[in-house]
């Protein structure tokens, strides 16, 4: 038998789906990548996600792809708690030993666990961040919703993690909304990592942003997940952002995962249709 | 080293085949190896010979699983003498050998902008458990052995040239030899003092027991390196056996890339 030795899964997603509108008989069927639309014709629900199974251990990124509407951020919100899932189960082994299914948490400890262990960082840094509030204000805020109360304490991560992201501290009184694009997902990701989150989850981290640009954050962005053994999800439609972050990643197309492959195997050897055209495309 | 141990292939591939179905034109299938069966031994280096199309590089891609293949079998033998089914196995467990037992250097540095030269290398070190001073020696040493001067150290990778690239990646490759060697036409864009001095690193490599399986596109390295030569044409093995008798059949068209 093998004897290689693989580091255990730190989130586990089995049977994750995502219904908008009422959920009927055959919704399922009538619906997906082989029909090619996830919107059920008879009843008008979408089905944004359906039968999503992945697992991603400690120190690894696992990227999904997929065009706009193919359910890869609706995956990574269900899994943030931002929407409401309409099936399956989630979880995290250093959350109560991965003994609870994040999904059916009450509200009030779903939040407390979000605080401490997963952190999201979107592609649209107003999502993440108070843009009317400093940096340090941004970076304050899990930290005393995590409990902090000393001032200087507070400061002093804050000051820690803008460093490390690479925001100049002379900057750290001033607005966000004075900050370039760049600079505000560096902030993002400083918040996101106020906690020490065990889980990641990155929604599109460098869309929008100059090519030299991204490619700061994204080498930022991979350091931080070798450093500190991040578990992380990224989802993006732009493959050199995968092939720099990942070694596995998952294909959805019409709400379905249509391919989970190695990453250079995507790349060089996709066997879905789907993939197929999708890598074709994006080396056009 | 023990001989027991040396008799026992580190790579043994049987009827390896690699279809390949192109959906969106007309679903044909191409297909780029054909029962594909040979062995490598510790401290063998096999080299790959045949004209482009031949499938050497497929060959190559199918065994690191960049390919998927198809059907046939990918027995690789752990540092435990297990052994595993290459083709077969989770795509984390081809994760976890990668870069540690399995090592694949190609003509390409994969893009990592803003990583200096020194910090890519360390990271391949550390990458297979070595403690960072230590991969940080051993990354200067092949830097060093590889005429990568210390003004590059801390020089971002994008803006080297194509043969420092090429330098620096067989660098980070080599670093903690792993028991498999994937070696793509890695001296293709070196000049004849530096290609010297890779060649000189890669054949150290054979006498540490290392497996090497190698596509070269001159008859010279294949000369110098090879202890074994398999012969391809249109994705079979066509000839297989030690490099005095098969050396001697080939002609400098045979292996252009």
């Amino acid at each position: 038998m093998s004897k290689i030795v693989i580091p255990d899964a730190v989130l586990k997603v089995s049977g994750l789906g995502k219904i908008y509108g009422p959920i009927t008989d055959g919704a399922i069927e009538r619906t997906g990548s082989h029909v090619g639309t996830a919107r059920d014709y008879q009843t008008g629900s979408i089905v944004a996600a359906w039968d999503v199974n992945f697992e991603v251990a400690a120190g690894e990124a696992l990227g999904i792809v997929g065009e706009s509407g193919s359910g890869k951020s609706t995956v990574l919100r269900c899994i943030a708690g931002d929407i409401d899932s309409s099936a399956g189960d989630v979880r995290l082994a250093t959350f109560e030993n991965g003994e609870s299914n994040l999904l059916s948490l009450d509200a009030a400890t779903r939040r407390k666990m979000r605080i401490d262990q997963v952190s999201v960082v979107y592609q649209d840094p107003a999502e993440g961040l108070a843009l009317g509030v400093t940096a340090g204000g941004n970076i304050a805020d899990p930290l005393t919703a995590a409990g902090w109360r000393n001032f200087e304490g507070i400061r002093a991560r804050a000051r820690d993690l803008l460093q490390r992201t690479e925001v100049p501290l002379d900057r750290m009184d001033d607005i966000v909304r004075s900050f370039s694009g760049g600079m505000r997902q560096r902030v993002q990701i400083a918040r996101a990592l106020a906690n020490n989150p065990r889980l990641v989850l990155l929604d599109e981290p460098t869309t929008g942003l100059d090519a030299s640009v991204a490619a700061g954050v994204l080498d930022l962005i991979r350091g931080l997940l070798e450093e500190f053994e991040l578990a992380a999800i990224v989802v993006s439609h732009d493959f050199s952002v995968i092939e720099m972050l990942t070694e596995r990643c998952i294909v959805m197309h019409h709400g379905r995962v249509v391919e989970n492959a190695l990453t250079d195997q995507l790349l060089e050897d996709p066997h879905h249709p789907y993939s197929q055209k999708l890598v074709s495309a994006a080396r056009a | 080293m023990s001989t027991a141990i040396a008799t026992k292939p580190i790579l043994d591939v049987r009827n390896l085949t690699k279809s390949f179905v192109l959906h969106n034109i007309d679903g044909r299938t191409v297909t780029g190896l054909h029962n594909v069966s040979f062995t490598v031994e510790p401290g063998q280096h096999l080299a790959l010979a045949g004209t482009s199309g031949a499938g050497k590089s497929t060959l190559l891609r199918a065994i690191y699983r960049t390919y998927a293949p198809s059907s046939g079998e990918v027995w690789f033998r752990l540092s435990d003498d297990s052994v595993v089914n290459l083709a077969q196995i989770s795509d984390p467990e081809i994760v976890a050998l990668r870069g540690r037992q399995i090592g694949y250097v190609s003509q390409f540095l994969r893009a990592q902008p803003r990583r200096s030269v020194l910090d890519l290398v360390i990271r391949a070190g550390v990458s297979r458990g070595m403690n960072v001073a230590d991969a940080r020696e051993l990354g200067i040493l092949s830097l060093r052995r590889l005429n990568i001067g210390e003004q590059l150290w801390d020089v971002h990778t994008s803006v080297l040239s194509g043969g420092e690239k090429q330098r620096v990646n067989i660098a980070a490759g080599l670093i903690s030899p792993p028991r498999l060697l994937l070696l793509d036409e890695p001296v293709s864009a070196l000049d004849p003092e530096n290609r010297e001095s890779a060649i000189q690193l890669i054949s150290e490599l054979t006498h540490q027991g290392v497996a090497v399986l190698a596509v070269f596109h001159d008859l010279d390295a294949i000369a110098r390196l090879a202890t074994q030569i398999v012969v391809m044409q249109k994705g079979r093995i066509i000839n297989n056996g030690p490099v005095d008798q098969i050396l001697p059949l080939l002609h400098p068209g045979d292996v252009q890339p």
